[in-house]
């Protein structure tokens, strides 16, 4: 009942609004709090364990309310690049992830820039690699590191039982050295239970592309096809052959389905992935358990937070952020989501060494990541890596669909790159 | 053998293949919208079962307490705030588009081919850029994140002016008009005694759909109002359908509960629009 | 313009005599001024909120303006608009708009009219037919599209569970999304099902305006109610006829949200894997917020613009030869 009281009171403000033309912000201005108080507007995507770290903060700081803005993950970064075209109307504080970051730092001079806001001290925190991808040409920093993806392959183990498989993470680890192993290991799944083992050709070349040390673009932003995509897609082509993969787009609602439907046995996992996992099939905890992926150590996503310059209250924008990034508040982040912190300084701490998650059948998840993440070759990602790699996947796509051999789709995925490198 | 037919249509009975017809054509039409329901009102598992589940579950009020208890959603202000935008949307245009047909229909002016002609230009228009100018113009105007903001683009549609043009050009006889003139009547009167009673069909047509295209508008209101607390029923769906996996029991619960609101609108004006219908067609 | 066949309205008569003249200046201000007047709230409004973006997108046109390259901006002449003529993906949208707008605006226009047709008669439950044909047009897009990305899923689809039935794909489900004609048929289903139902409102509003004994006198001809449809009917509404069929070409040709919600993976816009499906409304979404190219988008809108004016009005005329000549 409290609920609905609260909602028909901002139905009848909104009501107020329309014929008065006041803006959004100065209602929340002539709220009931204490005069001076800001309201600082956070957009981000998904769970990012934020909600009692708001309460925390607002409770040590009576002037400032935060509002959170939880949207789709496309939508937000869509949303925040429109407002800033326009100029005003984006969040105080945005989280902006990697898949987007180079766009972004691209449009640096949109953004409050950390190292006049006394930032330079934390990039001997942060991941050397983490701290420079968010750092336009001319040295601006636009945010501060929230997660990294660290990969590591995540499995069903009672299918793997099922198939005849090893259950056990450590002897599953074993089986895949490399990914022709893993690829073989998927055959015999198959055969064994004529169910699919991968969920996808492309989550087969992203995790691949990510472990190799150069990706699309060298750091002269020249196309490189025939180095890390050439390995990756390669592998991606021996998975379709092999006939080991459902052909499931991920994020997506047939996807989701494939989960309940035990449509695949493995699933390469970055940290933030553990939530999402859980988040879609909840009735399959103690089902799923974590082993090393083959072929090393590879990075995939991972947010930073960032405050767009068109803002009113930069500083006290720049206050949370810092406050969200230290490690308390990150520790507590990875144990409420299992997102995996930035700071190497963290990976010792045995708040993150100890965790252990109970939805992945126990497994330490911190320890597992930590490594990963420690031991990753970071890797460029050139200004029109986002096209790029969508125009790859679509090639990959192509190839399931039956409408392209394996066998040609290389040079046509070339000649996708190329266009989508030159838009 | 020939059938003569020397009645209209409208006088005719409908035989059985008519309504063998319009069978068919309303369950393709409810099919859909009935799915809809029987999702809302079901588990998870229900939406990919084969063959497809045709009967309503037991779950339809867990499903939409969940919908009206979501936090950051504000279900219920946000149908509040849709019968607001869309009341405010639907007026403004039944009254704004009348006045214009029936001057682009039955009033001389110059240049009144010429200004018609760019009322259906506007029509054309493709929105997908339009969007960032728009909310730069409603910044500089401080509207952005009101209901405002999504009420003033919508007070008058090309669609309308043109619907009404066509209308009163055809429904209000050009004698009737000029004799009121020749009486002395000034235009407005015209307008108020002669064209509004002899276009209600055409205003009750107009106005429902006017009213269902401003319920469901979505493109727009999710850009300006994107984060504060006054969603439209719209903007709140896809709050409620933009986690990064789509509970479709909630989101199509929460979509059956945005459709009612306009089902019973037109249970409730269906009888006016078909009566409305048969004394236009009267007066002829 | 002459869109329609609106009989000229006779000039006003002539101010009757013994007026005063405080009330033959205002006489003289009615008819000059009032109908500007009246046509004023519309483009007044329209000035503000919708002539500000079109100018704005024309400007925009003519500039460089790549997000990811903010030093290039400048002026760029006609740059992106020739950049268009060679743009394989544009004509590829190009060809998609419109084998999806044939697919759509043919059978809708023509079931609506049927559907317009036996509504219009003297039925048992009249309320209840006509308030059902609305349904498609009142759910919420969020949610038909859902929907329907159900009914046309690879996988335990409702769509290839009725082809199962008959005996179709029991090996190899159909992949809608995968060739252009599946996806351009799913894509025209969805329009389709949504539009009908308001179309055949619209004709079923005109339909009744027609005077009866049009109908009586034509009956000395012997005409059935099939022939009574296409010779009497059709030609009475052919004003409302001719205002669907521009009003489906604008729709058809900005087609958007149907395409991009059926994609595998809507937000990369880019229509199916080969963009077999993908819409110039979709491509101008693709360039202006995936590729950062607002320069290059804004040209394609206004070539989106114009290649509608062309089209509707190509329609228009083509709509009132067949309605004239019958």
């Amino acid at each position: 009942m409290k609920r609905l009281g609260k909602a028909t009171a901002a139905a009848g403000v909104a009501a107020t609004l329309a014929l008065t033309g006041c803006s959004g912000q100065s209602l929340e201005g002539d709220g009931d709090k204490a005069q001076g108080t800001i309201t600082l507007k956070v957009a981000f995507w998904g769970d990012m364990g934020l909600d009692k770290l708001k309460a925390q903060y607002e409770a040590a700081h009576p002037n400032i309310k935060i509002v959170l803005n939880s949207g789709e993950y496309n939508a937000q970064h869509e949303d925040l690049q429109k407002k800033i075209v326009a100029g005003t109307g984006a969040p105080d504080i945005s989280a902006i992830d990697e898949g987007f970051i180079v766009q972004f730092r691209s449009q640096a001079d949109k953004f409050v820039n950390f190292m006049d806001k006394g930032g330079a001290e934390y990039e001997s925190k942060y991941l050397p690699w983490k701290w420079q991808e968010s750092m336009s040409t001319d040295g601006k920093q636009i945010g501060l590191g929230t997660d990294v993806g660290g990969l590591a392959m995540c499995y069903r183990s009672d299918l793997f039982k099922a198939a005849g498989l090893p259950t056990d993470r450590d002897a599953v680890s074993k089986l895949w050295n490399n990914w022709d192993d893993f690829i073989n290991v998927g055959k015999q799944y198959t055969a064994k239970t004529h169910k699919k083992f991968v969920d996808s050709g492309t989550n087969m070349f992203n995790p691949v592309l990510a472990q190799q040390p150069v990706g699309f673009f060298d750091t002269g932003e020249k196309l490189q096809m025939d180095g890390g995509p050439k390995v990756a897609f390669d592998v991606s082509m021996k998975a379709l052959d092999a006939g080991i993969s459902a052909n499931l787009a991920s994020f997506q609602p047939n996807w989701d389905q494939g989960f309940k439907k035990d449509q695949f046995a493995v699933l390469a996992c970055p940290a933030w992935m553990l939530g999402h996992i859980q988040d879609t099939a909840p009735d399959q905890a103690g089902k799923w358990d974590i082993a090393s992926i083959p072929g090393g150590g590879g990075n995939w996503g991972g947010s930073w937070w960032t405050i767009p310059a068109q803002g009113k209250n930069i500083d006290a924008a720049a206050d949370f952020v810092k406050w969200m990034v230290a490690p308390e508040q990150q520790i507590e982040v990875f144990k409420t989501v299992g997102n995996l912190p930035s700071q190497p300084a963290l990976y010792k701490d045995p708040a993150v060494l100890d965790y252990k998650k109970e939805f992945m059948s126990n497994a330490p998840t911190g320890q597992i990541f930590a490594a990963t993440a420690e031991n990753l070759k970071p890797q460029y990602l050139g200004k029109k890596a986002g096209p790029t790699r969508v125009a790859v996947e679509n090639v990959i796509t192509q190839v399931q669909e039956g409408k392209l051999k394996s066998a040609d789709a290389w040079a046509v995925a070339v000649k996708e790159a190329e266009k989508a490198a030159n838009s | 053998m020939t059938t003569f037919v020397n009645r209209a249509p409208q006088d005719t009975r409908g035989s059985w293949k008519t309504y063998l017809g319009l069978t068919a054509v309303l369950l393709v039409s409810a099919f859909p919208v009935y799915w809809m329901f029987v999702i809302a009102s079901s588990t998870d598992a229900a939406v990919s079962q084969i063959p497809p589940s045709v009967i309503p579950g037991s779950q339809l009020f867990k499903n939409l307490n969940e919908v009206f208890t979501m936090q950051e959603v504000y279900f219920t202000a946000s149908l509040i705030n849709s019968v607001i935008v869309s009341t405010v949307i639907t007026a403004a245009t039944l009254f704004f588009c009348s006045l214009a047909g029936f001057a682009f229909a039955k009033l001389r002016f110059p240049a009144r081919n010429a200004l018609m002609f760019v009322v259906i230009l506007t029509l054309t228009v493709p929105n997908q850029l339009g969007v960032v100018a728009l909310y730069i113009l409603m910044g500089k105007l401080g509207w952005n994140g009101t209901l405002l903001a999504v009420i003033a683009p919508g007070l008058v549609s090309a669609f309308g002016v043109f619907y009404m043009r066509q209308f009163i050009a055809h429904a209000v006889p050009d004698e009737l008009v000029e004799s009121a003139r020749i009486d002395g009547a000034m235009t407005m009167r015209v307008y108020f005694s002669i064209v509004l009673p002899a276009i209600r069909p055409a205003l009750a047509v107009l106005g429902l759909l006017t009213f269902v295209m401003a319920w469901n508008d979505f493109q727009w209101p999710l850009i300006t109002l994107n984060g504060t607390d006054f969603p439209t029923s719209m903007v709140a769906l896809s709050d409620l359908a933009s986690g990064n996996y789509v509970i479709y029991r909630r989101v199509l619960a929460g979509a059956f509960a945005a459709t009612v609101p306009l089902i019973i609108l037109l249970l409730i004006g269906g009888r006016q629009i078909v009566r409305g219908i048969m004394e236009g067609a009267v007066k002829n | 313009m002459s869109l329609t066949q609106l009989r000229p309205s006779p000039q006003h008569a002539a101010p009757p005599p013994k007026q005063s003249r405080a009330k033959l200046l205002l006489y003289r201000f009615d008819t000059k001024a009032t109908p500007y007047v009246f046509i004023a709230p519309f483009f007044v409004l329209f000035a503000i909120f919708g002539l500000f973006p079109i100018v704005y997108n024309a400007v925009v046109s003519l500039r460089t303006w790549k997000l990811d390259e903010p030093d290039k901006d400048g002026w760029a002449g006609f740059a992106n608009f020739t950049k268009l003529l060679t743009d394989s993906d544009f004509w590829n949208a190009l060809y998609n708009t419109f084998g999806i707008f044939v697919l759509s605006t043919v059978p809708q226009l023509l079931l609506a009219l049927i559907i317009a047709n036996l509504l219009n008669r003297k039925l048992r439950g009249q309320s209840f037919w006509r308030i059902g044909i609305l349904l498609p047009y009142l759910t919420p897009v969020v949610a038909s599209t859902l929907v329907f990305s159900v009914f046309f899923a690879r996988d335990n689809g409702m769509a290839n569970w009725f082809l199962s039935l008959v005996g179709y794909g029991q090996e190899q489900p159909l992949d809608w999304r995968a060739e252009k004609w599946s996806s351009w048929i799913a894509i025209a289903t969805m329009v389709n099902w949504k539009w009908i139902g308001y179309n055949a409102l619209l004709y079923l509003s005109a339909m009744q305006t027609i005077p009866k004994d049009v109908y009586e006198a034509a009956a000395v001809d012997g005409a059935g109610p099939w022939r009574q449809l296409w010779r009497i009917t059709v030609p009475m509404i052919q004003p409302v006829v001719v205002f669907t069929v521009i009003l489906s070409t604008i729709g058809g040709l900005q087609l958007f949200n149907e395409p991009m919600m059926f994609d595998q993976n809507p937000q990369s816009a880019t229509g199916g894997s080969a963009h077999q499906f993908q819409t110039i409304a979709q491509l101008i979404y693709k360039v202006g917020w995936k590729d950062l190219n607002l320069g290059y988008a804004a040209a394609m809108s206004w070539a989106l613009f114009l290649i509608i004016l062309i089209v509707a009005g190509i329609n228009a005329q083509l709509t009132k030869r067949i309605g004239g000549d019958r």
